[in-house]
């Protein structure tokens, strides 16, 4: 049995709906990442999970226990803010050690858990520091140990790299991977951010205006979306409109050049739309595959990407290579080739979410 | 600020002090109508009536009648300062984070603009109009009436006939109240909305009851905004005239009455004890103020940071 | 059921406190309307506004409000303007200097004015208009916390020092800087300084009543002494006024914001 799980979780504040029919169940020890854009709900179904929102309807179990009306001091999970709402009248210590003292814990057992846990986000020295003397990755460490400082059951995080700069998020996200198999403890974390999602997660929640689109792991979210919402939010991909050329042949066309994409019954005849990976194209000709020739629109070097923009009869493709120094490629405004798997492309019924 | 000056330092601090010059009206202004006004008061203070250096008009001191106004005026301010402080602090916590319906918390704010602004004679008449003798209040709760007992009528519910008297301290306490909360409420609100709202989630979610969220994060964090505000109170209400003036026609001796009265006609009998007696009240104003300052500082460094 | 909990406590003190302002002034008023006996009029205010010295010591008190809020803005905007320009580090110094009329009472302050200026060689208390200079000088004294914060707090929330440097590069002198350009983006923060010094000089007694000038609160103490229902329509009719003060202060403040919030 699942350690947490959701069931028919339902939440609307007033008219607007935030959360909707959401399902999941969470194994000890699992990290689970909601993912989205912002204002899909993510931060109310943890609030959820926390207990400083209640649902409109639905149940929150825990380890069996039902917990849906459970003030949230009652629920023993640590949650880590993207505002890290450290205490900023109490040093690091007390910080860490706040709830141990609520809960009435004798003072050398706080201490000596305050220790264990300042150890283990390597802060030993910071430990009679206010907040405000400590940088924000600090802060945000100390944060998170003063969560996990309770043994919770379940770890929530809300955004908690958002608020710092470029290379601490880096690093921290490392930490937090750490700290979080070390302890084995079953992790939430909430983010808008794909590449933290799928970097930490063993699975992933997609979700967009307060429905799952998706819920698997980082890999077959990548490669096989649930949807043009997931295969569009997660990383880059082309969607280019097709006609259908011969349906029993599979076979589709892309202004005048043809393009094999396997099975299309399960689209009902709507206008189409064909689904590929920017990375998944190669240029030159390919035998096998699929192949079009077009005119480079732009090249743009990335660092270590270089994206090109074919224009193919029209319509804009784009291409994600490495840049090799064997790279060559051609002016703006040459002819160019280019090809890909025909399993790497799949139709869709064209629905833009 | 410290750029600047480092910038400008080299070789020319005397070039920093020439630019005061643009500040001459105004210090000159201070001079002329606070500085030299209370100099003359603080040297009449230590003199005697021929010029001479003397202690002894702090003598009043002795002067139970004197020491009496100072120990009224101590008793009135701190603690209308202290219920307007309390209650003052309910009602900004009730207006803040959308805990009363909204059109209580613009009512609430609009007034307490008001009735913070409003003290004075009109103040007094209010009270005077309200719960005086004839007072509107005091009307209605007289002409509660019952049928006693043998055909008597009873009316229970006069104030004036449970020694309640506005025209006394106690009516003193009420009519200051009026002005005292609404300030509290002014000075505290920005307080208590940098408490933020994770503070008390993160309490909660670590296991806190609301109780201990307030004895350990909230009040800690507010302390010197508290303190501050108090104190702010204590002054506005230590120096207050017209109000007590008004409402008592000057029978309760308060170091301002006092002071009034020695300006008129030299009631202490000898002019520089009345100096004395005002240069006490600065004493007394100048420690509440200087608090405050500290106070206000460390509480602006708390927030900044 | 944790914040409805709550939400009772902040309803109850919020409707203390709503008793608390205006059980007086509904009882002020409806006993300012008893003047004629056994009905309600308007009699009290008829009384109140027909009565010479009222006009009189309103239209003293009006005079002297806009005469000190003058005074007040022609002292503190080049002050302050000043500090921000030429003198930043100064101004610790000027938020201490500026809260020490708090620390002298203005009874203290009467006395000291009196003593001090009452004798040769000044002797500024022999002439009516000796004595409004003296009255003018305590009303700018007494509001000068005020006043200064509204302009303090208006100075900060502009770039003084990019705007001067910018209208000096366009060839206007310090005059011009000020009128043209800071005090135009102060209007709002100097409007409500002015409306606060205004209400508090309409409504002060302790400078008139001493230096014996017929302004509108000593009329009132003269009044409270002396009768009982145009009093209470005294204190409604102040009530109004500082209300309108009030009013036009939110009103003005918040026609800024919307004015920031379109502008960015
Ligand atoms: N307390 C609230 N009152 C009203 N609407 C809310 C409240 N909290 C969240 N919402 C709405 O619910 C939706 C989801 O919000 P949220 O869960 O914060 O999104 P996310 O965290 O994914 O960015 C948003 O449309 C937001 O406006
Ligand atoms: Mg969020």
């Amino acid at each position: 049995m699942a350690q947490l799980e959701l069931t028919n979780i339902t939440k609307s504040f007033g008219g607007t709906i935030a959360v909707q029919n959401f399902n999941l169940a969470i194994e000890t020890g699992e990290f689970i990442s909601f993912l989205g854009p912002s204002g899909c709900g993510k931060t109310t179904t943890l609030r959820m999970v926390a207990g400083f929102e209640i649902p409109t309807s639905g149940t929150v179990t825990l380890d069996g226990v039902d917990l849906t009306n459970l003030p949230p001091n009652k629920r023993n999970m640590g949650m880590v803010f993207q505002s890290y709402a450290l205490f900023p009248n109490m040093t690091a210590a007390q910080n860490v050690g706040y709830g141990l003292k609520v809960a009435g814990k004798p003072k050398d057992e706080i201490d000596q858990r305050v220790d264990e846990m300042l150890e283990l986000i390597q802060m030993r020295d910071f430990s009679r520091r206010y907040p405000n003397q400590l940088s924000g990755g600090q802060q945000q460490r100390l944060a998170l140990a003063r969560s996990l400082a309770i043994r919770p059951k379940v770890l929530l995080l809300d955004e908690p790299l958002s608020a710092l700069d470029a290379k601490i998020r880096l690093e921290l996200r490392q930490e937090i991977r750490r700290i979080q198999r070390q302890l084995g403890i079953t992790t939430i974390y909430v983010t808008h951010d794909q590449e933290e999602a799928f970097s930490l997660s063993d699975r992933v929640v997609v979700m967009s205006r307060g429905l799952i689109q998706q819920v698997d792991t980082p890999i077959q979210i990548y490669n096989h979306p649930a949807s043009d919402f997931v295969a569009e939010f997660v990383g880059h991909i082309n969607l280019l409109p097709v006609e259908v050329a011969q349906a029993k042949e599979g076979l589709v066309r892309l202004g005048s050049q043809l393009i094999r994409a396997g099975q299309f019954e399960h689209l009902n005849g709507r206008p189409v739309r064909l689904a590929v990976r920017p990375e998944e194209l190669k240029s030159g000709f390919a035998e096998g595959a699929n192949n079009l020739t077009g005119k480079i629109e732009s090249v743009t070097y990335l660092g270590a990407i270089v994206r090109v923009h074919v224009d193919v009869d029209g319509h804009l493709v784009s291409l994600e290579m490495f840049n090799e120094r064997s790279l060559n490629i051609p002016a703006v405004g040459q002819p160019y080739q280019i090809n890909f798997p025909v399993e790497a492309c799949w139709l869709t019924n064209g629905e833009k979410e | 600020m410290k750029k600047t000056r480092n910038r400008k330092l080299p070789g020319n601090s005397q070039w920093q002090w020439k630019n005061l010059i643009g500040l001459l009206p105004f210090f000159l202004f201070i001079a002329f109508f606070l500085v030299m006004p209370s100099l003359t008061l603080f040297s009449g203070a230590f003199q005697d009536v021929d010029g001479h250096f003397t202690l002894a008009n702090f003598s009043f001191l002795q002067n139970t009648f004197a020491l009496k106004s100072y120990l009224t005026s101590v008793w009135v301010s701190l603690i209308t300062s202290v219920i307007g402080g309390v209650f003052g602090f309910f009602v900004a916590y009730a207006i803040t984070a959308e805990r009363a319906p909204r059109w209580m918390r613009n009512v609430l704010t609009t007034f307490s603009g008001l009735a913070a602004n409003f003290g004075g004679v009109p103040l007094a008449f209010a009270f005077i109009a309200t719960l005086g003798r004839t007072g509107f209040i005091t009307a209605l709760l007289k002409g509660i009436c019952f049928n006693g007992a043998g055909g008597t009528t009873i009316c229970p519910f006069n104030p004036y006939e449970h020694g309640f008297n506005l025209y006394s301290v106690t009516g003193l306490i009420l009519a200051y109240t009026y002005f005292q909360f609404p300030l509290m409420v002014l000075t505290i609100t920005p307080a208590l909305e940098g408490l933020k709202r994770e503070w008390s989630e993160a309490s909660a979610n670590l296991g806190s009851s609301s109780s201990q969220y307030w004895r350990y994060v909230a009040l800690p964090v507010l302390w010197p905004s508290l303190l501050g505000a108090t104190i702010l109170l204590f002054g506005n209400a230590f120096g207050a005239y017209a109000t007590a003036q008004a409402l008592t026609g000057g029978s309760i001796y308060l170091v301002t009455i006092m002071i009034g009265q020695q300006i008129r006609g030299d009631v202490l009998g000898n002019p520089n004890e009345g100096y004395a007696l005002a240069f006490g009240m600065v004493v007394i104003m100048s420690i509440t103020i200087f608090l405050y300052v500290m106070l206000q500082r460390k509480t602006t460094r708390w927030i900044k940071s | 059921m944790k914040t409805q909990k709550k939400n009772t406590w902040a309803i109850f003190w919020a409707v203390l406190a709503m008793l608390y302002f205006f059980v007086p002034m509904l009882g002020t008023f409806i006993f300012s309307l008893r003047m004629k006996r056994g009905v309600l009029s308007f009699q009290a205010y008829q009384s109140v506004l027909a009565d010479s010295r009222f006009l009189e010591s309103f239209r003293y008190s009006a005079t002297m409000g806009i005469i000190t809020v003058l005074v007040s803005v022609l002292l503190l905007l080049p002050t302050v303007y000043w500090i921000y320009v030429k003198v930043p580090w100064m101004r610790p110094a000027m938020d201490i200097i500026t809260i020490l009329p708090f620390v002298v009472p203005v009874i203290v302050l009467v006395f000291g004015l009196i003593r001090t200026f009452g004798r040769p060689p000044f002797q500024l208390t022999l002439t009516t208009f000796g004595t409004d200079i003296l009255m003018t000088a305590g009303y700018v004294i007494i509001t000068m916390p005020y006043m200064y914060r509204a302009i303090d707090v208006g100075m900060r929330s502009m770039d003084v020092r990019t705007l001067t440097e910018a209208a000096q590069s366009l060839g206007s002198n310090w005059f011009q800087v000020l009128t043209q350009v800071i005090l135009p983006n102060l209007r709002i923060a100097v409007l409500s300084g002015a409306l606060i010094c205004f209400a508090t000089v309409m409504g002060e007694l302790i400078l008139a009543d001493f230096l014996v000038r017929p302004a509108l609160g000593s009329y009132m103490a003269g009044i409270g002494r002396s009768k009982a229902y145009e009093p209470a329509a005294l204190a409604i009719i102040s009530y109004g006024l500082t209300w309108v003060c009030l009013g036009l202060i939110q009103y003005f403040s918040r026609g800024s914001q919307e004015q920031q919030l379109t502008g960015r």
